[in-house]
């Protein structure tokens, strides 16, 4: 055989395996808000990528912007560039991405925003949203914190990183349904305690000191609910406090089995990533798609965690 | 009469700055709020602030030597995620000196670059923030560490401990306190590391080995990291992957508000000690008096940045500069 028969030979195939290639998968890109800084994004890369890897019909590029929302403009542009089917992205930061993302819409490739949704205004460029409902996660604490006092005491409130989409909406979703489904239950202070374990538990060591009476806790995730619950330990004063939290954290989890915290919202980054690729697809298959779609995030008590497994982060 | 005395006074006066405005803080905050100046209160803020605390006695003599200390964020992060996730693997007998030796090393790679190599602190350390954060995530791939059992080891001493009454916290802050305001004040070495950084060509001229007081400054520095570290995973029995991020900030903040010359060559340990207790107390009292966060950030920086002016103007003996 020739040199030049199997330069020609080879090409074929190549140019057959590309054709046939072309024809049923589809190459999504994605890129992701910050992998590796919590367990959550880093769960949820791995679940990603598990369940493209399940599917022989996609490939994936998988990139991520580090937090940076520069880089994560540079990404938007190079998938573009890739002409890729669809791009899912993790917005770095909801208001700045939308002229990227209007971009991506302009070059007529689908955007599916992922986990926290872009600001308004690149809401008409997206093909849809995939991610938790993080309003419906806070006005479920705020049912389970009514419940568990039984519509009666004084709580404190510990937030997320002011200024962060998932610590307002939280925050909004529960205040809103905790004033109206229990107007006898008061919170006395809010402050942040910046989805940080020791600085929420420097927050309420500062307000067992103000307060005499404190009947219940509500953080923004289970990672700051355990550093609250530990101040209050130290204090001697977690018996009979209720603590709730969402997100459902491994320690929160823990807690809950010892009968120390009350109840979660269990939020899982599995169902998180794979929402977000079948929501693509959904969306590739050219199927009605609605703008937003929430995964199911349930609450969790100590009465039926029996159901859901210990969360791995 | 009143103003010449106050003039004679003056000076004396303003070289204890801080001393004064914290003094003056305590006093405002106890009138606002009854809790304030309670025993509970002054000893959990005190123990709040030993984190940040024993952190900026080491970068107190990084900045003294006329260097800068920008990477105590994230490897407080690498310390603490390291001595929590090996207390399960190999017991906390091990995981303690494991980590210090390998925060150590941290120290003197800053050490090396900066005291040997002679590159820019702030550019080493800046670049070493994220070197150490990349090498934390390498490690623990991103997940978050927890120790399992935390109740019955020995580890909880550190952060949640106690000997006769006072938190051993504390007792770490105030003992590595004093410990190096005498190393700084009576010994050779002290001398040597604010002459280094006063003037480090004279220095040099006169014998002292700069590079060799350099790195050891960027050990001791290191070596304040991991006791935070032991502090801060005792108190938490976790540790996330970013734990220690903008500590670097509140550490420096700290520093500053003590006086000490960024410029190098002068400042003092006692000092940041108040530097570090003000912070603490003005965020403590700022919630206990039911003010929202984003006073603050407000406070603490009007604060420092006062307390910066004060400190240079009395310096000079004026408020504004002679030039302007």
């Amino acid at each position: 055989m020739t040199k030049t028969m199997k330069f020609l030979l080879a090409s074929c195939g190549t140019v057959a395996l590309a054709s046939a290639g072309s024809a049923e998968t589809v190459r999504i890109g994605i890129t992701q808000n910050n992998v590796g800084i919590d367990s959550y994004q880093t769960t949820y890369e791995q679940a990603f990528i598990a369940a493209a890897d399940a599917n022989p019909n996609v490939e994936v590029i998988v990139l991520d912007a580090g937090g940076d929302v520069a880089r994560q403009i540079s990404q938007m542009q190079d998938l573009i560039q890739q002409q890729v089917d669809a791009i899912i992205i993790w917005p770095t930061d909801g208001q700045a991405l939308v002229p990227a993302v209007r971009n991506a819409f302009n070059a007529g490739i689908p955007v599916v925003v992922t986990n926290s949704n872009i600001a308004e205004a690149g809401m008409d460029f997206i093909a849809a949203f995939s991610g938790p409902n993080n309003i419906q996660q806070g006005i479920y604490s705020a049912e389970m914190m009514c419940d568990a006092l039984g519509g009666e005491g004084q709580i404190v409130q510990i937030t997320g990183m002011p200024g962060y989409t998932t610590a307002i909406e939280r925050q909004q979703g529960f205040d809103e349904r905790l004033a109206e489904l229990c107007p006898g239950v008061t919170q006395l202070d809010i402050q942040p305690g910046d989805w940080n374990r020791e600085r929420a538990q420097r927050t309420m060591e500062t307000f067992l000191t103000r307060f005499d009476q404190i009947d219940g806790v509500y953080s923004g995730d289970d990672n700051m609910g355990v550093g609250a619950l530990n101040a209050a330990i130290d204090a001697g004063r977690a018996e009979g406090m209720v603590f709730i939290g969402a997100t459902n954290f491994a320690v929160g989890y823990d807690a809950m089995a010892r009968g120390e915290y009350w109840g979660s919202v269990y939020q899982s980054p599995v169902d998180d990533a794979e929402a977000a690729l079948q929501t693509a697809l959904d969306v590739l298959a050219g199927e009605d798609v609605p703008k937003l779609n929430y995964f199911d995030t349930p609450k969790i008590t100590q009465d039926n965690m029996d159901e859901f497994d210990r969360p791995v982060f | 009469m009143l103003i010449a005395r106050l003039k004679a006074g003056g000076p004396t006066l303003a070289k204890q700055g801080i001393l004064v405005a914290f003094i003056l803080f305590m006093i405002v905050f106890s009138f606002m709020s009854d809790r304030f100046m309670t025993t509970g209160n002054v000893m959990s803020v005190f123990r709040q602030a030993t984190i940040v605390g024993v952190m900026a006695l080491g970068v107190t003599i990084v900045v003294i030597g006329g260097n800068l200390d920008l990477s105590v964020g994230s490897m407080l992060s690498f310390a603490t995620v390291l001595v929590v996730d090996l207390h399960d693997k190999i017991g906390p007998e091990l995981a303690v000196p494991v980590m210090v030796l390998a925060t150590l090393c941290l120290g003197a790679v800053n050490g090396f670059l900066i005291g040997i190599l002679r590159l820019n602190s702030l550019i080493v350390t800046l670049g070493m923030l994220s070197v150490i954060q990349g090498l934390v995530l390498i490690y623990s791939g991103g997940q978050n560490v927890d120790i399992a059992n935390q109740s019955e080891t020995w580890f909880r001493v550190f952060g949640r401990g106690a000997v006769m009454g006072i938190a051993t916290p504390i007792i770490l802050f105030v003992g590595l306190a004093l410990f190096f305001h005498i190393l700084m004040t009576t010994t050779a070495f002290g001398r040597r590391v604010h002459a280094v950084g006063g003037n480090p060509v004279a220095s040099v001229f006169s014998g002292i080995p700069r590079s060799r007081i350099v790195f050891l400054t960027y050990l001791i520095s290191a070596l304040c990291v991991a006791v935070a570290a032991m502090i801060l995973g005792s108190r938490v029995m976790g540790s996330q992957n970013n734990v220690g991020q903008g500590y670097e900030l509140q550490v420096l903040a700290a520093v500053i508000l003590g006086g000490t010359s960024l410029l190098g060559g002068s400042g003092s340990i006692l000092r940041t000690v108040l530097g570090v207790l003000m912070l603490a107390f003005i965020q403590n009292g700022l919630i206990l008096m039911g003010q929202p966060y984003y006073t603050q950030w407000l406070v603490t920086w009007a604060v420092i940045i006062i307390a910066v002016w004060l400190d240079v103007a009395a310096k000079r003996g004026r408020l504004l500069s002679p030039i302007a």
